[in-house]
């Protein structure tokens, strides 16, 4: 056990010290909130991976609910890679490289003014100190129950490694120590699968025993189960999870658009967030899959699990031998650091580009905003530290953030659909669109008592889109020169982006934020389209054995 | 409003190329050194296991260090 310890405490300060050692070459604000625009494309891979990851959104909470429901958790790993990943590469990821913006409000602002900005900065940052203090949470818990280290200075210990790098090194700091977390998590930690099919006799032993021996019911089994699942309908899935959470989620998660917009080309970006669902599917493999044998593992031991949350650590705990767990528990820290560095280095971008510099004081030196935005980073590590006590309280946090973000994520989606694709939607439209369908989200969720976020998030979708086109139509179109250059028939037309380069040359607007590489086209091997079709099919194969 | 000169994207990518090599190189390491007793005693699908797992690391930090160093040279010389 001794030596679990060493390897947690040496990874703990390897990522202190390098983070110390990066923040060095940080000297302004495009460097501390975008990284120099330095990332390659396996950068930003690595780390939009790593930041949707977590202990709430990967190991524990997702392996706690994959224990309790099943394979159908699964439908986060394989429907977020095609739909999420690759549509958002594809589609929305140049519009917002193109408007040369820092903050996904910047963009919505630009599209439709300052009210909608406001309002979705404020919501995600309260979002975002939720999600910190949640993960502070499961991951002190976590090394409570698997360690045995007291609860609140692990939790300290913690926040000061992560604070540390994310505060002083900016976004540049967080994608290095991203890719490195990525690199343990998958070589770390994807052993566990293989001793377990090892140990169980593979998958088709184990769902056996399971349905024959056990009666478990064969939708403990399937990705989509039927109309009457508690916990996920299929066609509920598919509307709500497909076609809005999770392309909301890519395309609308300030962390996960932040991490492309530190890019070093726009097809980098694009690249990056489409082989993304790589090790998105593979993520299944390292915490869904491995938790469908966690009850036959603890039948066998005889291991008693009291909370769902705590069955993956209950599982590695008996099951790993020493110096493995170690590196195996690095590999689980790694995904909740990565997940709090992002979203806390998201949140003080928000808070200074959205908030501070845009309506509190403007005009100021750009050391000014740099030093502005590491106080943020330390003003945001502080307040998730105070709410921790608070989800302590909570015993499905998983679930309230969940809701919290498909209120958000369905009239985000409708105004972010309508804005790009149809030129015609304008500032109210959108706004009161916006409102409504924030505020019909609350409604299902309070007064009508529905609690499966898929379907609150796909009807506030479709009412901020009826409302937005309604109140659209009774209003003034937008003025053509606002909307040219970011909707899809003029980047569409300019071949995304290529013409529009020249006409915001000529027209004077403000591009220079934007570092111009060389247009080449990239190796056969690189080609968005080939890994966009071949990820594509993987998945389709994947849902054909487990749909 | 004024504006500081910022790092060179080059740079910035060849650090941290190199701390990424210098982290999992040292992390591998170690994890390799701390498991060497209790590898005699693990089954033998796990004890295989463990060392891919461990030496997988080590291979990348060792992919990552040399190729950062490589680019901090090259940038250094320009």
């Amino acid at each position: 056990m001794y030596a679990d310890f060493i390897i947690i405490g040496m990874y703990l300060a390897l990522m202190f010290v390098a983070g110390i050692f990066f923040s060095r070459n940080i000297k302004n604000t495009a460097d501390y909130f975008l990284a120099a625009r330095s990332a390659p494309w396996f950068w930003i891979m690595g780390a939009v991976w790593a930041t949707n990851i977590g202990f709430l959104h990967g190991y524990l909470a997702h392996g706690g609910a994959a224990y309790e429901w099943g394979l159908i958790q699964a439908n986060f790993e394989w429907f977020q890679g095609p739909f999420g990943y690759i549509l958002t590469g594809i589609f929305f990821i140049a519009f917002y490289w193109r408007a040369g913006i820092y903050t996904v409000p910047h963009f919505l602002e630009t599209r439709y003014g300052t009210g909608i900005r406001v309002i979705y900065s404020l919501a995600w940052i309260v979002i975002f100190i939720v999600t910190i203090a949640a993960e502070l949470y499961l991951g002190g818990m976590f090394l409570k129950n698997i360690l045995h280290i007291p609860f609140w200075p692990t939790v300290f210990v913690l926040t000061a490694v992560v604070g540390t790098y994310t505060l002083l090194g900016g976004l540049g700091a967080a994608i290095m120590m991203e890719f490195v977390q990525f690199i343990i998590m998958i070589l770390g930690t994807m052993p566990l699968l293989f001793i377990l099919l090892n140990l169980v006799g593979g998958f088709t032993g184990l769902k056996g025993v399971l349905i024959d021996q056990w009666g478990a019911s064969l939708q403990y089994f399937t990705v989509l189960p039927d109309i009457h699942h508690p916990y996920g309908p299929g066609p509920w899935i598919i509307f709500g999870q497909c076609f809005v959470v999770t392309i909301g989620w890519c395309a609308g998660h300030q962390s996960m658009v932040q991490r492309n917009l530190g890019a070093r080309s726009l097809y980098d970006a694009k690249l990056g967030y489409v082989v993304a669902a790589i090790p998105k599917t593979i993520g299944a493999f390292l915490y869904v899959v491995p938790m469908i044998f966690a009850p036959l593992i603890f039948a066998r031991f005889g291991i008693f699990v009291e909370k769902a949350d705590a069955a993956y650590g209950k599982l590695i705990l008996n099951l790993l031998p020493s110096g493995m767990l170690g590196l195996f528990i690095a590999g689980l820290l790694s995904a909740g650091l990565s997940s709090i560095s992002s979203v806390l280095n998201s949140s003080s971008t928000m808070v200074i580009k959205d908030i501070y510099e845009r309506f509190m004081v403007k005009g100021k030196s750009d050391h000014h905003y740099f030093i502005a935005g590491r106080i943020a980073t330390f003003g945001v590590i502080v307040a998730s530290l105070l709410l921790v006590p608070v989800v302590l309280k909570v015993y499905l946090i998983m679930w309230l953030e969940q809701t919290l973000i498909a209120m958000a994520l369905g009239p985000f989606m409708g105004v972010l659909v309508l804005g790009i694709f149809w030129r015609r939607t304008n500032t109210p439209g959108s706004l009161v669109g916006f409102l409504v369908g924030g505020a019909f989200a609350i409604f299902m969720q309070q007064g009508l008592g529905v609690h499966i976020f898929f379907q609150i998030s796909w009807w506030s979708f479709v009412v901020t889109l009826i409302t937005t086109i309604i109140v659209t139509r009774i209003t003034k179109p937008p003025a053509e020169e606002k909307v040219e250059g970011i909707t899809w028939e003029s980047d569409f037309r300019a071949k995304l982006g290529e013409v529009l380069d020249q006409r915001a040359e000529k027209s004077g607007a403000k591009v220079e934020a934007i570092p111009k590489g060389k247009i080449s086209r990239p190796s056969w091997y690189l080609n968005l389209k080939y890994w966009a079709t071949a990820i594509l099919l993987a998945q389709v194969l994947l849902l054909f054995f487990f749909g | 409003m004024e504006e500081r000169k910022g790092a060179d994207p080059k740079h910035i990518l060849a650090v941290q190329m190199t701390s990424i090599g210098a982290i999992l190189l040292i992390l591998g390491l170690t994890v390799l050194l701390l498991s060497l007793g209790s590898l005699r005693s693990m089954e033998n699908f796990i004890r295989v296991c463990a060392i891919a797992s461990d030496f997988s690391i080590i291979l990348v930090g060792l992919f990552f260090a040399i190729g950062g160093i490589i680019r901090l040279r090259r940038v250094k010389k320009v």
